[in-house]
């Protein structure tokens, strides 16, 4: 099966059990859980780092699909970026509130992340294509943004960029990627 | 807040994770009331996808899936779980009240009847208590005591930007308009400075607003408003 293949075999399952999970069906939250734990695991833990603090993004992202479960519109998005955006969204507060981050902490190993990062994308993503028509360093600032939750003053700490050099760099490499994607 | 900002790239912003504060919790607001930008916003999630999809999975525990479902409610998700403390409870059960639609006034309700429970157990009750939200997010509380303390609780996590500070602000009549009752670098317990205003009365505004640091220039509010609520009489 091809990537796009699988990632839509994927999707439909995940939305299934999604509108299972809204009717109260455990059973199909313990679906999703087995499709999408460890990559979930993998994702929060790019972002907080210890791999205790992704276990906890990850349950307390479980306990708040089965609760917002409801809430899911499938005309108004696919269910595994919802899933994701609520992951993130757990994990980068995990990280904000609870300063996970100290300043020094593995500088290079995160710079070296950004690139990693972009090397695991497929080879047919169109985000890996138009990620490579930017600079590195406005290519890194996506990644470590996006991937590492960095924010906008870790951002300028980590490149040694001014503040107002990262916000603006930043917009013009977001619209250049939409211009890219479509 | 920010109208030199197109949509599209303040919807990335969000979607990356950079917003906080106050410009976070506007957009969250409105994702919920304007379509289109939810769908630039969907958009970008579809975009950055690929990220997530390929990222390195890690084999978590069997016991992190114990742990979930345990934290499942048994019924529904506003079943009220039996616990010790029903304060407790009403902490934990907030944002599940909030999902409803009268889940707000009754989340403030009972969070002003606990509140003075509380106190009132600790031997030191205030005369009035406003609870000041954000929409239906309640995010401090302040007592106002019978020999005219008062003091603002913050209950809620309120992320300052850097350079930044909470202002509390009162409302003692129309005529005078807002006077400043206290300013603190983040979120914190913090006694108000009445000496300035008469005694609050039942049905006065508080409200905090995000100003730069070392308080507002104007002696007016000039950032946005975060939270706001009015006095009422103790419970």
């Amino acid at each position: 099966m091809t990537v796009a293949g699988q990632q839509g075999a994927l999707e439909a399952q995940v939305a299934a059990a999604l509108t299972r999970c809204a009717a109260g069906e455990r059973a199909a939250l313990r679906v999703i859980y087995d499709i999408e734990a460890a990559r979930m695991a993998g994702v929060a833990r790019r972002i907080v780092r210890r791999p205790e603090l992704a276990e906890e993004a990850v349950h307390d992202t479980f306990v708040n699909v089965w609760q917002a479960a409801r809430s899911f519109d499938p005309q108004r998005g696919a269910a595994r970026s919802w899933l994701y955006a609520i992951l993130r969204n757990r994990a980068i507060s995990i990280l904000r509130d609870e300063g996970r981050f100290s300043p020094d902490e593995d500088v290079a190993e995160i710079e070296l992340d950004a690139a990693s990062a972009t090397a695991r994308l497929p080879e047919s993503s169109a985000l890996r294509r138009c990620l490579e028509h930017l600079d590195g360093n406005k290519r890194a600032m996506v990644v470590l943004a996006y991937v590492h939750g960095l924010s906008h003053g870790e951002l300028a700490g980590r490149l040694r960029l001014p503040l107002g050099t990262v916000k603006s760099w930043l917009r013009r490499s977001l619209a250049s990627l939409r211009e890219c994607m479509g | 807040m920010t109208p030199d900002r197109p949509d599209g790239l303040l919807a990335a912003e969000y979607v990356l994770g950079l917003l906080e504060g106050p410009a976070l919790a506007l957009v969250e607001r409105r994702l919920r009331s304007d379509s289109g930008f939810a769908r630039e916003v969907e958009a970008w999630r579809t975009r950055f996808s690929d990220f997530d999809h390929s990222a390195e999975t890690h084999q978590v525990g069997e016991n992190i899936w114990h742990r979930i479902e345990q934290a499942l409610p048994t019924t529904s998700a506003v079943a009220a779980p039996l616990r010790s403390s029903w304060r407790e409870w009403l902490w934990d059960s907030l944002p599940a009240l909030r999902a409803t639609a009268v889940g707000a006034s009754l989340a403030v309700l009972l969070l002003a009847v606990a509140l003075a429970a509380t106190i009132r157990q600790a031997g030191r009750a205030p005369t009035m208590i406003a609870v000041l939200l954000d929409g239906d997010r309640p995010g401090a509380v302040v007592e106002v005591f019978a020999d005219g303390r008062a003091t603002l609780m913050p209950i809620s996590n309120i992320p300052v930007p850097l350079g930044r500070a909470l202002q509390v602000w009162t409302l003692p009549s129309k005529e005078r308009g807002p006077v400043s009752v206290g300013l603190m670098p983040q979120a914190q317990t913090l006694p108000l400075t009445l000496s300035t205003v008469p005694q609050p009365q039942p049905d006065q505004l508080f409200e905090i607003t995000l100003e730069p640091e070392g308080g507002s220039p104007t002696g007016r509010p000039t950032g946005p408003i975060l939270f706001k609520g009015n006095t009422a009489r103790r419970l």
